[in-house]
């Protein structure tokens, strides 16, 4: 475990993402793109290799017609925290070069593009597909250049890049705070692009250690199980894992929940029963 | 003195001691580090003071107020503007993606005159003048009632422009776009013998039964609907989705029914059967205000049974009968109809058949039904000036809908149309059989066209005037007639323009102002900025502080007549679509998708990234079917198939999808576009190009939802 | 024994036998001496263009456009922050732009310098942004928060940025032409040895004093972006 950052208020800051809301109208992954520079090719057609710092994939609950049933699940970065929430996130502990790093003051997991040198072993290790490679250097068509934005840095090719909770965003609310002789910055003061484009309001960020933010009251995380939800209606992606992510979704629908996780015959109901 | 090894060995030692201990060996080390991480051809944003401008989005009829977020004076980011009326906040991936559009590919820089098969650049004053000096010899030629025009959009004061030029001019050829409002409006005519918009006030229903709409997709205002939607969820209010594909919004809703493609005017009619004889309509509000209810119930009683419905609509009886319980039962139902995002005019059968159930419940003009909101009128113009040529050529019918503009215009020998205006009407891409309407493009002479961009139809215009895009220019912009309320939004420039571009409103000023006689006279202002300013008199004081004005936000009085007489005087007179059942055994209906755009307005890059490989997977689009069609055709996913319908035919992928009825198919609108950006033309297949019109015997507009069709395997 | 010891042995004894033992000696002699002339001479041309040449050769001095006496500004205007601030929403402004400059300057110049004749002839009558070249330029990735070390830390611009304030003259800017960045950045010493807090602005000046003031160097992200 690294040292601590012994300066400013710490914060885990995590997402909830209601499934029930989602209607995969795709707001938010273009917010994404649009906030974070992400550029795009002519052929976007081969998802391995189409840069989505957010994804929206479908599920489906493979009953025939008319049983048949949808839900969209929005995927950025889970932001793990390792077994323990130490920190030992997949991606971070097999990062040869320290490219990407574990925020303990925020519990973003970090990624800097310049400092890759493009092996792959994070994607490997990342069992969300949450991170992407430049096979290519990025393209900005046209006059397209003059829509960059100069808070975060655009990428080349041959390295990694995944979202970063709109890292840059926290940056400005802190020098916001910073300007005010504030500690501690609002609720309201970072929200992620995705969280803020979203028409239904399906996505909820904030700070997970923070009883007042809605985050927290939405998952009642548990801080004897690394944060593991209270509400049973609140799930993480491959829970059993131990990855600890910071990103838990919400449906009441009960295949969608099962949907997270890949269970052997009759474990589901094994489970649910233990946790009632 | 000789030169041996223990010089050499000497010099080396010194190299090695000198580099040691001087600086170079650690410097260069680490400038080469820094040297390997320089990407000079890697862009890199410039810094400065971050700005937030409010202005209003127009890319479709949504008009969301959004935020676009500036540094150093260069926008770079659009997002949603909290509080507004319409979006409180949200927008949606097309408003995102704004920027795109604004250093687009596709964008015309400046005005261009067609020059065989290429174009060459003029200036807006030769443009202007050529184009008036056309228009002026074909009226004094008598020819006044010849020049047609259509916009994109209906309402605002740009339209209004064109409108009124065309009047002054002497033409009845004016036309804007049909989508379902013009249906709404014929119900509302029809049905309540008023002439309103129909806004539907989904916020407060509790229990919403839509026919097909596609709330989720873009249907109406689609941002204001998402929100609902969502609020909706928090308060426990039902969706009931009838159609027969599990769309986003079917999948969204407490339950999906599938009925039959163009079966829901006799669905609606057989849950209106069931209200009726299990007495649950609301019986004080149709003791006071109706005509027809007798005729009315007497013909459901007798011919819309839910027994009799049962195989029309593929819905059983007591789905039927538990459909309009649940609906009638309700505190607040509302039914809605408007086949998925609802661009194209609906089949008025259908949309009375739907309303009627309104009727019954009894929620006109009350709080969670549907409210009969007076049109709009907030733009005061002078009276027009009219001369005898101008009089004269009104004298003359307009056709009922631009389908049958370009109807009459393709089946005429003489052009009957020697020139046409086509202000951000995308028809060589948007209008069903397009290939037919190009045709009929190429018999009229004369085409200007008023697009941004180089669009299908900009391709085919003979002297192209082009617009400033959304983000460069003023606008009012009213809010989709199908909110209940009514708000008018104002797009403001964030962005001077970057092209040699006008606004249209200014275009269309600049070429009255060099017509001869009383057109001239009638467009007094100087520039476009003017006109709007007082034309929206009173509302440009709230539009210019806030962005919007809210016109209303209150019921209309409910005292309004409901009249049932429509089905049982035009009972028969049923939509057909085309193709023959035993030649073409399949049913096409293309479907909206929240993220691919299908109107004049193409998708961009970002939009086009979003969308699933189960829909464009290289330069192919896909057909998705029911596995069990899939068998009964013999080919699996990701099959290539030919697909044939009375239209047209293309060859498209098969996607297996639980969720489609079987016999239907179901392909994506708003692909297939031919313009110059490989980012997003020629992807797949536009389903215009396989639908051919149907023309709604009640109305006269090209209500086609589909098709019947063939697929061979390729 | 490898092939060469035996010929070099040979060698020795047909020297023996030529010029006898003294000669043999004195040639040994001078041989080592020559060894060590060599070994002086390359070690004196190689330490000496070390330090004097290669920096000759590592940087290339470029002009700034027009000498700007920092002085004179923080005289007339009373503080840095008069020009370079934090703004409200708590990011930093750098180097002000023509705009601000025109809030005094006009198309006439106020005093009588060269310089603000060229500011005002060529830049502010022809409303030209300044090329600056700013000797603290970092890359494109890093992000730096003023606000954090002025605000938070009330720490002063002195520590990063010298005595740039009471200079009369802008010091000339050496660009690193392998990595396209200040001389500043590396420090003036050319083995990086650094005397004041503002001699560097390398990473690992950051890491430094975050290790001693704060305890920690920081994540990534606090300040790469």
């Amino acid at each position: 475990m690294s040292k601590q950052n012994t300066h400013g208020k710490t914060y885990k800051f995590g997402m909830v993402i209601d499934l029930d809301k989602c209607t995969g109208c795709g707001s938010c992954m273009v917010a994404c793109m649009s906030e974070n520079n992400v550029p795009f090719k002519e052929d976007e057609t081969d998802k391995k290799d189409s840069i989505a710092w957010m994804r929206v994939y479908k599920l489906t609950n493979g009953k025939s017609f008319p049983e048949t049933e949808i839900c969209y699940l929005p995927r950025p970065c889970m932001q793990c925290g390792g077994k323990g929430d130490h920190g030992h996130s997949p991606c971070v502990s097999v990062c040869p070069a320290v490219a990407t790093d574990y925020g303990h003051d925020t519990g973003v997991v970090s990624q800097i593009p310049v400092r890759c040198f493009g092996c792959r072993y994070c994607m490997a290790a990342c069992p969300y597909h949450a991170r992407y490679f430049n096979w290519w250097d990025p393209k900005w068509p046209g006059e397209m250049e003059k829509y960059l934005s100069p808070d975060v840095s655009p990428r080349m090719r041959g390295v990694v890049e995944k979202c970063s909770f709109c890292y840059h965003r926290y940056q400005a609310a802190r020098d916001k705070a910073y300007y005010e002789h504030r500690e501690e910055i609002h609720e309201d003061e970072y929200q992620t692009a995705c969280t803020e484009a979203c028409p239904a309001g399906a996505i909820t960020f904030g700070d997970l250690h923070n009883p007042s933010h809605k985050v927290h009251q939405l998952v009642k995380p548990d801080p004897h199980h690394s944060g593991r939800p209270r509400n049973p209606k609140a799930f993480r992606l491959l829970e059993r894992l131990e990855t600890n992510p910071k990103v838990y979704y919400i449906s009441e629908k009960e295949w969608v929940r099962k949907a997270g996780d890949n269970y052997l015959e009759g474990e589901w109901k094994k489970m649910n029963k233990k946790h009632g | 003195m000789k030169v041996d090894r223990r010089c050499f060995l000497g010099l080396g030692l010194g190299v090695v001691a000198g580099a040691v201990v001087s600086p170079p060996g650690a410097k260069l080390t680490d400038d080469l580090a820094i040297w390997t991480q320089n990407w000079p051809w890697t862009p890199v944003p410039k810094d400065g003071k971050v700005t937030y401008e409010k202005t209003t989005c127009s890319l479709c009829k949504g008009n969301c107020g959004i935020s676009v977020r500036k540094v150093g004076g260069r926008p770079v980011h659009i997002s949603g503007q909290e509080g507004h009326p319409v979006s409180d906040g949200g927008a949606c991936l097309h408003g995102i993606s704004g920027l795109q559009y604004l250093y687009g590919l596709t964008r015309i820089n400046a005005p261009l005159k067609r020059n065989g098969d290429t174009f060459e650049k003029i200036s807006w004053k030769e443009a202007v003048s050529h184009v008036a000096d056309r228009l002026n010899t074909m009226r004094e030629n008598g020819d006044a009632d010849k020049l047609a025009c259509i916009t994109g959009k209906e309402r605002g004061s740009i339209p209004e422009l064109f409108k009124r030029f065309m009047k002054v001019y002497g033409s009845p050829h004016y036309y804007s776009m049909s989508d379902m409002n013009t249906t709404w409006r014929t119900v509302a005519e029809t049905m309540h013998g008023v002439n309103a918009d129909m806004g539907f006030d989904f916020e407060n229903a509790t229990h919403i039964l839509s026919f097909g709409s596609g709330l989720l997709e873009g249907w109406g205002s689609p941002v204001n609907n998402f929100r609902i939607n969502a609020g909706r969820k928090d308060k426990g209010g039902k969706l009931v989705q009838v159609e027969p594909r599990l769309s986003n919004t079917a999948a969204c809703a407490d339950r999906w029914v599938p009925a039959l493609p163009g079966s829901e005017a006799d669905l609606a009619l057989a849950v209106c059967s069931v209200i009726m004889k299990e007495e649950l309509y609301d019986a004080s509000y149709l003791a006071s205000y109706n005509t027809g209810f007798s005729a009315f119930t007497r013909l459901v009683a007798s011919t819309y049974t839910p027994e009799k419905m049962e195989s029309r609509t593929g819905v059983s009886a007591s789905d039927i009968k538990s459909l309009a319980r649940e609906f009638a039962k309700a505190d607040k139902p509302l039914a809605v109809a408007g086949k998925g995002r609802g661009e194209n005019a609906g089949d008025l059968r259908e949309f009375a058949a739907v309303h009627a159930l309104n009727c019954l419940v009894g929620n006109i003009n009350s709080k969670g039904g549907v409210w009969l909101n007076k049109a709009l009128e907030y733009l005061k113009f002078p009276e027009e000036k009219m001369d005898a040529d101008a009089e004269k050529g009104l004298e003359k019918e307009p056709e009922p809908s631009v389908a049958s503009l370009v109807e009459k215009i393709a089946e005429s020998d003489s052009s009957q149309i020697q020139a046409l205006l086509l202000e951000e009407a995308n028809i060589c891409y948007t209008m069903h059989d397009v290939d037919r309407v190009k045709k009929a493009l190429e018999k009229v002479p004369f085409k200007v066209s008023f697009s941004s961009f180089m669009d299908e139809t900009a391709k085919a215009a003979d002297i192209i005037l082009p617009a400033h895009t959304f983000l460069e220019r003023y606008e009012d912009l009213p809010s989709d007639p199908t909110m209940s309320i009514q708000v008018v939004g104002l797009s403001v420039p964030v962005q001077k323009p970057l092209k040699e571009t006008l606004n249209p409103g200014d275009a269309v000023i600049r070429i009255a102002k060099a017509m001869k006689g009383v057109i001239a006279e009638n467009f007094p202002w100087k520039k476009y900025e003017d006109c709007l300013e007082s034309g929206t008199g009173k509302l440009w004081d709230a539009l210019s502080d806030k962005g919007y004005a809210v016109v209303s936000d209150k019921a209309p009085a409910k005292s309004v007549n409901a009249d049932l007489s429509f089905f049982s005087v035009n009972n028969g007179k049923v939509l057909e679509i085309a193709g023959d059942r035993a030649e073409y055994p399949f049913t096409l209906v293309p479907y909206d998708n929240m993220r691919i755009t299908s109107s004049e307005v193409v998708s961009s890059p970002f939009a086009v990234k979003t969308v699933s490989d189960e829909e464009i997977k290289g330069k192919d689009s896909f057909a998705q079917m029911n596995p069990e069609t899939a068998r009964k055709l013999g080919v699996s996913q990701g099959d290539r198939v030919k697909i044939n319908t009375p239209a047209g035919s293309a060859t498209v992928r098969v996607q297996v999808f639980e969720g489609v009825m079987p016999g239907l198919i179901g392909m994506p609108r708003g692909l297939g576009h031919t313009v110059d950006n490989p980012y997003v033309a020629r992807k797949g297949v536009n389903t215009n190009q396989l639908i051919s019109a149907s023309i709604d015997p009640n109305t006269g507009q090209d209500a086609a939802f589909g098709i019947n069709a063939k697929i061979s395997r390729v | 024994m490898s092939e060469l010891d035996e010929k070099t042995e040979n060698g020795s004894v047909e020297a023996t036998g030529e010029c006898g033992t003294e000669e043999k000696k004195a040639k040994d002699n001078s041989g080592i001496g020559l060894g060590v002339i060599f070994f002086l001479v390359a070690f004196g041309v190689v330490f000496l263009s070390g330090w004097l040449l290669f920096p000759k050769l590592l940087y290339s001095e470029k002009e700034q456009p027009f000498n700007f006496n920092h002085d004179l500004h923080v005289y007339e205007m009373g503080s840095c922050d008069a020009c370079h601030y934090v703004r409200e929403d708590g990011s930093f402004s750098g180097l002000p732009d023509l705009y601000s400059c025109t809030q005094c300057h006009y198309e006439e110049p106020m005093g009588t310098t060269e310089d603000e004749k060229i500011f005002c002839e060529e830049y502010v009558a022809k409303g030209k942004e300044v090329p600056w070249l700013v000797y603290s330029k970092q890359p494109d990735n890093v992000f730096f928060s003023h606000a954090a070390h002025t605000e938070g830390a009330g720490m002063d611009c002195k520590t990063c940025h010298g005595h740039i304030g009471e200079s009369k003259e802008l010091p000339v800017y050496e660009e690193n032409r392998l990595t396209g960045y200040s001389r500043d950045i590396w420090g003036d010493n050319i083995w990086g040895i650094k005397k004041n807090s503002w001699d560097r602005m390398k990473m690992d000046d950051c890491a430094e004093c975050h290790e001693k003031e704060t305890g920690s160097k920081g994540s990534c992200f606090q300040c790469h972006k």
